[in-house]
C-alpha cells in the first residue's frame, strides 16, 4: 500500500478562467480512507484524475511512496480507479472484465482463478461472472467495477463519485460496504463525493474543496464541530449550520431579533462578523427562561426520529432540531436559547472562522 | 333455454363472462378510430404499393430478362426461358476473371479502409492538435469535390506511377474516393463511446494502442461493419474510375463487363438485353448475399451512428 502527496499542484484547463485546481496540497496516509469532498466544478475529480495520470498537472508535484508520477502514463502507475458510469467493458462479461487486468499483469492462471473466486465472494458476485454488463442492474455493475478494481490489489484505489448512480437505500449499503472493505484490505484510497453524508460517515478525513483550493483537510467530527470557514459550515451538515448576522455591543454580540451572547476572547477584531450555530445547539424552551428569544414558526418537518422546525429569528431564517414532540404549528410563537458552546463566529469579509 | 344462453352473452355473468369483457370492450375500442381512418389505411397502403413497385421494378426485370432468349427492355414472363445468357457472358465476357477480381479489389479496398478509416477516425475524434477543426472540415470538403473533376489527373498520377491496369491501383483510388465520408460516419460513432472505457484499460495497465484495439474497437463493431460495408458497395459499383485506369480485359471488373455488355452488338442502338441482364444478376446478387448476412449489423450500426452525429 502506500502514500499520496500533493505538493502544490495547479491544473488549469484551456479556455477556462480560473484553475481547475489551485495551489492543491495535502497527504493521503498509508491505509487511509481520504474523502474529497465539494460542489460540482471544486477541482475533487480534477485532483483525482491527476492522481490516476489521466490529466496532467501544470506545476507542482504529486508523489505516491515519496516518488513523483507526474509524465508517467496510467499504465504504469499501479492505480485502480472505480469511474462514476462504472465503466465495465460493454463486450467482456464480467468474469473477463475482472480477468482483463489480471491478464495485463501476466498473473499465472492458478493464481488469477483464485483471486477471482476470492473478489467474486466478497462482493458477492460470484452469481454474476458469466453475464454481460447490459444483463446488471445498476447495483451489481457497481460491484463488478469494484471487484475489477479489488482483484489488481494495485497500490491506490481511486472513486470517482462511484455511488451517485446507485437509488438511495442501495447507496448507503454501498456506503458501508466499501468502508469495511477499505478497513478489511487496509487499502489506501481516494473517494470523491459532492454528498455530505456520504463524506461523514465513510471517511477517516475529508478534504473540502471549491474554487479549486482546499478549504479544510479535518476528521468528520473535527470538520463538522469547527468549520474553518463560512463555505464548510455551510456545506456539511443537513441541514447547514445557521448563519446569523451580528453586531459588537461592549463586552457581548447581539443577534438581530433578540439573543445576547458572550464576547469570546480573540486576537483579531475584524469589523463585521457572522455567527453561525447548528440546528441542535439551539433548544425550545418555555416563555420567560432568561437568554431566550421569541421566534415565530414557518414550518415543522419531521423526520421521525427528529423534527427540523423553520423559524424567522428577527430577520433571519434559522432552522432548529428538535426532539420528535416538539412540533409547532405555522404562525405559533416559539422562544429560543441558544448554547453558547455550539456558537462559533467568522469573519464577514474572509469567511474565516475566528476561534476562540 | 336460447333466451338464458342469450342473455349470458349480453350481461355476462361475473364467472363466465370475466374473460368476455375485455375482448368486447377491445374490439369496441379498436373498431372506432380504424372506422374514422379506413380511407386514409387504404391511401397510405396503395402509397407503400407504388413506391414498393417502383423500387422493385428494376430487380423483376434483371430476373425474367436474365432468363429470356428473346428479352424485351419492359418485363414480362421470359418468352423462352433459358440459360444461353449466363453461358454465353461467361463464354464471351471474360465474366469468371471480372467477378474474382471485382471480389479482389472490393474485399482489399475494404481491408484498407478499414484500417485506414478506423485509425483516421479515432484520431480525429480523441486527440487533440493543432488546426484540428481545420482537417476535419477539410476532409469533408473533400468528399464534396465531383470525382469527374479529379479524372484527368488522376489518370495522370497513374500512368506516372505505373499504376495503371493493376490491382493496387484500383484500390488505392477506390479507397481514397469514399474515405472523407467514411472518416466522418466513423468519427461520428467514436464520438458516442465514452473515454471512460479506454481510460478504464489504459489503468488496468494498457498502452493506448493496445486499449484501443482491445476495448474501443470491438465496442465500436457495428460502426466498423457499416464501414466495411460502404467500402466494399462502393468498390463493387465504381465503374468511372475503372474505365479510365483499366484496358487490360485481364483486369476487368463486373461493372466495367457489364458495361461492355450493352455493347455486345457493336453499338448502343441494338441492344441484347438478355445479356445485360444475366451479367446484372451475376453483378447484383454477391451485394444482396452481402447485405443480408450483414444487415443485422448494418442496421444497429447505421442507427446508432446517425445517434452520434
Amino acid at each position: 500500500m502506500a502514500e499520496i502527496q500533493f505538493e502544490h499542484v495547479v491544473k488549469q484547463f484551456p479556455r477556462q478562467a480560473s484553475p481547475a485546481v489551485n495551489d492543491l496540497s495535502f497527504t493521503v496516509n498509508d491505509g487511509e480512507l481520504l474523502i474529497l469532498l465539494g460542489p460540482s466544478g471544486c477541482g475533487k475529480t480534477t485532483a483525482l484524475r491527476m492522481i490516476a495520470g489521466l490529466e496532467e498537472p501544470d506545476s507542482g508535484d504529486i508523489r505516491i511512496d515519496g516518488q513523483s508520477v507526474v509524465g508517467m502514463a496510467p499504465k504504469d502507475r499501479d492505480i485502480a480507479l472505480v469511474f462514476q458510469q462504472y465503466a465495465l467493458y460493454p463486450h467482456l462479461s464480467a468474469r473477463n472484465n475482472l480477468l482483463y487486468p489480471l491478464k495485463i499483469q501476466k498473473i499465472s492462471k492458478q493464481e488469477r482463478q483464485h483471486r477471482i473466486d476470492q473478489t467474486a465472494e466478497l462482493l458477492k458476485i460470484s452469481h454474476l461472472l458469466d453475464r454481460k454488463p447490459s444483463q446488471l442492474s445498476g447495483g451489481e455493475q457497481q460491484r463488478v467495477a469494484l471487484g475489477r478494481a479489488i482483484v489488481r490489489q494495485p497500490r491506490v484505489f481511486l472513486m470517482d463519485e462511484p455511488l451517485s448512480n446507485l437509488d438511495a437505500k442501495l447507496r448507503t449499503h454501498m456506503r458501508t460496504e466499501i468502508k469495511t472493505l477499505q478497513q478489511e484490505l487496509r487499502a489506501t484510497m481516494a473517494f470523491v463525493t459532492h454528498d455530505q453524508a456520504e463524506a461523514m460517515t465513510m471517511a477517516e478525513r475529508i478534504a473540502v474543496m471549491n474554487g479549486g483550493r482546499l478549504q479544510k483537510l479535518a476528521t468528520p467530527d473535527e470538520m463538522y464541530k469547527f468549520p474553518a470557514n463560512l463555505f464548510v459550515a455551510e456545506f456539511l451538515g443537513s441541514p447547514p449550520m445557521n448563519i446569523l448576522p451580528v453586531r459588537q455591543m461592549d463586552g457581548h454580540l447581539s443577534v438581530p431579533g433578540g439573543w445576547s451572547i458572550p464576547e469570546p476572547s480573540r486576537t483579531k477584531a475584524p469589523a463585521e462578523l457572522l455567527l453561525g450555530i447548528r440546528p441542535e445547539s439551539i433548544r425550545v424552551v418555555a416563555a420567560g427562561t432568561p437568554g431566550a428569544a421569541p421566534a415565530s414558526v414557518i414550518v415543522s418537518e419531521p423526520l421521525g426520529s427528529e423534527v427540523i422546525v423553520n423559524v424567522n429569528l428577527g430577520e433571519t431564517m434559522v432552522r432548529v432540531r428538535t426532539p420528535p414532540d416538539v412540533r409547532p404549528r405555522p404562525g405559533e410563537i416559539v422562544h429560543l436559547q441558544p448554547d453558547f458552546d455550539g456558537v462559533r463566529l467568522f469573519d464577514k469579509e474572509s469567511g474565516a472562522n475566528l476561534r476562540s | 333455454m336460447s333466451a338464458v344462453a342469450e342473455q349470458q352473452t349480453r350481461v355476462p355473468s361475473p364467472t363466465a363472462g370475466a374473460s368476455a369483457a375485455p375482448v368486447q370492450q377491445q374490439t369496441v375500442n379498436r373498431r372506432r378510430p380504424e372506422q374514422g381512418s379506413r380511407q386514409e389505411w387504404i391511401v397510405v397502403h396503395v402509397l407503400y404499393l407504388i413506391i414498393v413497385i417502383f423500387f422493385f421494378a428494376p430487380f423483376l426485370w434483371l430476373l425474367t430478362a436474365a432468363f429470356d432468349g428473346d428479352a424485351v427492355a419492359y418485363i414480362r414472363w421470359p418468352a423462352q426461358p433459358t440459360f444461353a445468357n449466363f453461358t454465353y457472358v461467361y463464354q464471351n465476357f471474360h465474366i469468371g476473371r471480372a467477378l474474382a477480381n471485382s471480389l479482389f479489389i472490393s474485399t482489399a479496398t475494404m481491408l484498407l479502409s478499414v484500417v485506414l478509416v478506423s485509425l483516421a477516425a479515432y484520431s480525429l475524434s480523441r486527440l487533440e492538435f493543432g488546426l484540428k477543426s481545420v482537417v476535419t472540415y477539410g476532409v469533408l470538403v473533400l468528399q464534396t469535390m465531383p470525382l469527374s473533376a479529379t479524372m484527368v489527373p488522376i489518370y495522370g498520377l497513374a500512368r506516372d506511377l505505373h499504376l495503371r491496369n493493376t490491382y493496387l491501383g484500383l484500390i488505392l483510388v477506390h479507397s481514397a474516393i469514399e474515405m472523407p465520408f467514411l472518416i466522418w460516419l466513423m468519427k461520428g460513432f467514436f464520438d458516442t463511446i465514452p473515454r471512460y472505457l479506454e481510460e478504464a484499460a489504459w489503468l488496468d495497465g494498457r498502452s493506448k494502442f493496445r486499449a484501443w484495439w482491445e476495448v474501443v474497437m470491438p465496442v465500436a463493431r457495428p460502426g466498423i461493419v457499416v464501414i466495411a460495408g460502404f467500402a466494399f458497395l462502393n468498390a463493387w459499383s465504381e465503374v468511372l474510375m475503372v474505365i479510365i485506369l483499366v484496358d487490360d480485359p485481364g483486369k476487368s471488373t463486373v461493372p466495367l463487363a457489364f458495361y461492355q455488355t450493352f455493347r455486345s452488338n457493336g453499338g448502343y442502338n441494338e441492344v441484347n438485353y438478355g445479356l445485360v441482364a444475366a451479367v446484372g444478376v451475376i453483378y447484383v446478387l454477391p451485394v444482396i448475399a452481402l447485405f443480408f448476412s450483414l444487415r443485422k449489423m448494418m442496421v444497429r450500426g447505421l442507427m446508432s451512428t446517425s445517434r452520434g452525429l
